[in-house]
């Protein structure tokens, strides 16, 4: 490279000859970056995938096999790289799963780039092409899917159950799936059926147990405890409840001040005065009926003395304390109540009722369960449990990725066959469209069949099964008309994947397809990196 | 040796021959640069940043690249300079016009070398772009009532467009060509875009954007508030909605009992209450702040059923005042002054996870709002960036409606009269001439080049092309050949390619000029060790 910019001639024929090298190793280097990322995650696709140890710069460590959190946490420095990184990130808010399989055809997608530039073939030929096939691909998914009715709870069960069974916590799918099935219906709103915003279901988790003790809860969960403090109630059936955001504490005004203390009598007086401000306070929550108060956080003041909390045990108040402003939303629209931000507010039209309102000690800590909430809004509390820290993560994110699957569903009601049954049956009938394509075009929408092939290969690797063994034969039974021959990865053979029930949104496999084209896209077109401010 | 002593330490000085050399050098290498990206096939660039974070950005905006360079080069520094002009005056052509002016200079370069003195090529120059001013507004008058009758107006709008969006946007160029047409159409020949928001939400894919007339705010409503109002009146309000502090620094208040605090606290509470009072009074139902409106004002808000949005962003502030065609409020002593915004509707919607406030049948009719969805933060940068080139461009050719044809046509019509005057003319000046005929060439050529074709070959069938009278050839990037620019309907705004012509011409003639550079001592920076 030194000799040739060294000899760096005038005429412009021989300097446009430079520039195309220092061009071609500059797209050379980019790609290669973003296949190196893509090899890290592509042991951990599938049901059989292999999980990742991460440790991270603060010491943490996490296990995971989700894809998205994985390169999450890569640091990745090469702008090309976090090309990737960003892809599935966006894979993961446009569809919540898949996250792993968007990176890994994106791999393959470069690989056969490298080739076709390699032949010369001009990159903005190439990302053309790539686009041509990416709709047609589309076309094809849509034309293999399935449609499917919200009613038909065991399908929304299966197709969970596939996102849920390459996870870390597959055992459990049989109890997740449904929970999460539940937990998306329960929340759908029937004024806007093809809307669920995953906001309105919370996920709780508490260390102990195992992940079996997992549950949905009908109502809310507080990873807090109640208010211990002079032996306040910790149980309350009929509960009245009120959300406040106002603090049960001496006065505090925005402005300086000082009490100027000028003999000792007066000193008996201010507490007295003390006191009597917190009880009245206390007297007017009590006159309204109300037994349970959530009070959010402060951070100007305290948002309850000792002084205050002994008043409210008395008056049989339950106390919840410490609540995060971001969550009273959420608990608003659950208990349908409203907040209330002064004590002159405090009425009864305000308050939430609920059956009950318990604190349970679960393994080393305790909650507090509102449960048979009177009104309740659109909203669900899933409880996850587990046995430690990083089983517990790892569940959470599983868990979401099964919620999104449900929520792809309800967007668009479409299902489409697992197991690179598609994929085979894309890389077939693109392989066949790019026979009547002319010149560079029919070249490049071949190479995009080949890459797509990428997906039931690393699933058959990844399960130890032979991959070349395995694609041939998925090859030749698509070949014979049967578009849902996929691999099942349990018995390690090939069947209709269909009747194994291993089924996907066809959102998650049209996104993957989308959005990795389009970063591909991007990727060939960069032929320079400019260093600036 | 006393000469020396003229400058400070560290100053340089580079006279004659070498200064010259060494602003062709700068000039040329920052055209290098960014001529990749020229055309609608053109390359993009990753901008890495050196600062913290080291964020990146994918683009192929000539303006962009060059104003975010680090560059040492006085000659390179005119050239960005004048790219940004470019960018400030008409939206759009940043790139052409740095490699038109690096194409002057790198002919002016071998013309110097051949002993031509500089000021003799600054003058053939300038009188060859004098000239064909007047040829160029002439030839495209005549385009321009071709297009007429041929289209409607938003038509040729259209079809110029496909050609001016660069290539990220690919093959939803005819979607979002649709999109800018729609917004600047709204626009009814107003150049203020500012009425046109671009909102970019992560997900989904660039064909998932769309347009929507109104108004949208990326904020939330507050707690126990309607989710959606009809003909709402707004007031944009930009307040401090906790208690008012005393500003002088140490005042404070002294009191002997527990009681008085509470009473001052009640007393502060009591002035919130007067202030949300006061803004109720002014009959509204929606209320947006641009600070925080806390927990207290908001509940007295939500018992009135008024939707208060707290913490807009100043940008979404302003345009919103503008949009309803209310104005921003600090102040709520006298109802009656205030400037209410007004809507038909405002609600909820959903977009992606997001959850935004929509305002539609606003005052302002032509404000829409364009919301760009795309698999990355790369992706919807540079589709903003495109956009706002589109609709610039658009919006001034709604105005100035005379167009030319695109695809290297205007290059080659002009390369073959400047040829002509160069037989014409006796004398080192038709050097010149013909120097100033081969930059102009040299725009069709890289875009040939950069569509991965062969330039040499189809620069040659074009010239061949234009030999004939009234030809409408150019070069067809899409399909790899020359073909009719009217007939594929690509066609470039009037207004851009005479900024071009003009600019690059004035910075190459600057640069010319140039024969000493002096460099400045730096600044000495104290050591912070």
């Amino acid at each position: 490279m030194a000799a040739v910019t060294a000899a760096q001639p005038r005429s412009s024929k021989t300097e446009s000859y430079v520039d195309n090298k220092r061009k071609e190793d500059i797209r050379h280097a980019n790609i290669n970056a973003a296949r190196a990322v893509a090899d890290a995650v592509r042991t951990s696709l599938g049901p059989k995938g292999m999980d990742k140890m991460i440790s991270t710069a603060n010491g943490e460590v996490i296990i995971t096999n989700d894809g998205a959190t994985i390169l999450n946490k890569m640091e990745v420095l090469q702008p090309a790289a976090k090309m990737l990184v960003d892809l599935s990130k966006s894979q993961d808010s446009a569809a919540g799963d898949g996250t792993t399989t968007v990176v890994v055809i994106a791999g393959a997608l470069l690989k056969q780039c490298l080739t076709l530039l390699s032949n010369g073939i001009h990159p903005t030929v190439i990302s053309d092409s790539l686009h041509k096939a990416s709709i047609k691909a589309v076309d094809v998914l849509t034309a293999m899917a399935v449609p499917l009715e919200l009613s038909d709870r065991e399908s929304l069960i299966k197709s969970a159950s596939t996102s849920l069974n390459s996870k870390v916590v597959s055992q459990y799918s049989t109890l997740l799936a449904p929970l999460a099935v539940d937990s998306v219906l329960s929340v759908v709103d029937p004024a806007k059926p093809d809307m669920v915003d995953l906001r309105d279901i919370k996920i709780v988790k508490k260390l102990g147990g195992t992940v079996d003790d997992t549950q949905l809860v009908k109502g809310l969960v507080f990873d807090k405890k109640a208010s211990h403090a002079a032996g306040g109630p910790t149980r309350m059936e009929n509960a009245k409840i009120a959300v406040i955001q106002f603090q049960i504490s001496p006065p505090k005004t925005d402005i300086e001040q000082s009490i100027v203390v000028s003999d000792y009598t007066q000193m008996d007086r201010i507490l007295k005065e003390e006191r009597n401000y917190i009880l009245g306070m206390i007297k007017k929550i009590k006159a309204t009926g109300c037994n349970v108060l959530l009070i959010q956080k402060s951070i100007l003041r305290d948002a309850v003395t000792d002084l205050s909390l002994h008043y409210l045990a008395k008056a049989k108040i339950m106390v919840v304390k410490d609540v995060e402003r971001e969550d009273i939303e959420f608990i608003t629209k659950t208990l349908n109540c409203l907040p209330i931000a002064n004590i002159e507010h405090f009425r009864v039209e305000k308050l939430g009722h609920a059956d009950l309102v318990e604190e349970v000690s679960l393994g080393d800590g305790k909650i507090v369960k509102v449960t048979g909430i009177k009104d309740m809004g659109r909203t669900a509390t899933v409880l996850v449990r587990g046995s430690n820290q990083l089983v517990l993560d790892e569940a959470e994110r599983s868990l979401h990725d099964a919620l999104c699957v449900v929520r792809c569903l309800v967007s668009k009601r479409f299902l489409i066959a697992g197991g690179g049954a598609p994929e085979i049956e894309l890389s077939r009938q693109l392989g066949a469209w790019s026979k009547v394509l002319h010149g560079m075009e029919g070249y490049c929408v071949r190479s995009f069949a080949e890459a797509l092939e990428v997906v039931p290969y690393t699933l058959a690797e990844n399960a130890g099964l032979n991959p070349i063994a395995i694609v041939t034969e998925l090859r030749n039974r698509h070949a014979q008309g049967e578009i849902n021959a996929g691999i099942n990865v349990r018995k390690g053979q090939i069947t209709n994947i269909l009747e194994e029930n291993v089924v996907q949104p066809l959102l998650v496999s049209t996104s993957a397809i989308t959005l990795a084209t389009e970063c591909v896209r991007m990727i060939l077109k960069i032929d320079d990196i400019v260093n600036v401010r | 040796m006393a000469i020396e002593k003229i400058l400070k330490d560290d100053a340089s000085e580079e006279k004659g021959e070498r200064a010259r050399m060494a602003s062709f050098v700068g000039a040329i290498a920052i055209t290098d640069l960014v001529k990749t990206t020229l055309g609608p096939k053109g390359m993009d660039k990753i901008l890495q940043s050196t600062g913290r974070g080291h964020e990146v950005t994918v683009t192929n905006d000539g303006a962009t690249i060059l104003k975010s360079l680090h560059i040492d080069n006085p000659a390179a520094k005119v050239l960005i300079d004048i790219s940004k002009v470019q960018d400030d005056e008409v939206g759009d052509g940043t790139t052409s016009v740095v490699v038109l002016a690096g194409e002057l200079l790198r002919e002016a370069e071998k013309l110097v070398a051949a002993k031509i003195h500089p000021v003799t090529i600054i003058s053939v120059y300038n009188n060859v772009c004098l000239f064909y001013r007047l040829r160029m507004a002439s030839e495209c008058a005549r385009n321009a009532l071709l297009q007429r009758v041929v289209d409607n107006k938003e038509n040729a709008g259209y079809a110029f467009i496909l050609y001016y969006l660069p290539n990220v946007l690919g093959f939803d160029k005819e979607h979002f060509a649709q999109l800018a047409v729609d917004a600047v159409m709204r626009l009814k020949g107003s150049t203020n875009l500012e009425a046109i928001q671009i909102i970019k939400k992560p997900g989904g894919s660039l064909k998932d954007s769309f347009l929507d007339e109104g108004f949208i705010l990326d904020k939330k409503i507050g707690l126990g508030q309607p989710k959606r109002i009809e003909n709402a009146k707004i007031l944009v309000a930009n307040t401090a909605m906790d208690t008012d502090k005393v500003k002088i620094y140490g005042a404070r208040v002294r009191v002997d009992s527990m009681s008085k605090v509470a009473e001052i606290e009640g007393a502060e509470k009591e002035k919130m209450r007067e202030k949300v009072k006061k803004i109720m009074a002014h009959g509204i139902n929606c209320f947006v702040n641009r600070q925080l409106i806390y927990n207290f004002p908001e509940e007295l808000f939500a018992d009135a059923s008024i939707l208060a949005i707290e913490h807009a962003d100043f940008d979404g502030i302003e345009r919103l005042a503008l949009v309803t065609g209310g104005e921003i409020a600090s102040t709520f002593d006298n109802p009656e002054s205030v400037k209410l915004g007004h809507c038909k509707l405002i609600e909820e919607i959903m977009i992606g996870e997001d959850k935004l406030i929509h305002f539609s049948g606003v005052e302002m009719g032509q404000a829409c709002t364009v919301v760009l969805r795309g698999a990355s933060h790369h992706v919807l940068d540079e589709a903003e960036r495109s956009l706002h080139d589109a609709l610039c461009v658009l919006s001034q050719t709604v105005n100035d409606t005379r167009v030319l044809l695109g695809g290297g046509w205007p290059e080659m019509v002009m390369a073959k009269e400047v040829d002509e005057l160069a037989r014409k003319t006796p004398g080192k000046k038709s050097h010149a001439i013909e120097a100033f005929s081969r930059a102009l060439v040299a725009i069709p050529t890289i875009i040939a080049d950069n569509a991965g074709l062969d330039s040499a070959d189809l620069v040659a069938q074009l010239r061949a092309e234009h030999h004939k009278e009234g030809c409408n050839a150019g070069i067809d990037v899409i399909s790899g050949s020359v073909g009719d620019m009217a007939e594929l309907g690509i066609a470039e705004s009037f207004k851009v390619k005479q900024a071009v012509l003009l600019s690059a011409i004035e910075a190459a003639e600057m640069i010319l000029r140039v024969d000493e550079i002096i460099t400045c001592a730096p600044r000495k920076r104290e050591d912070r060790m």
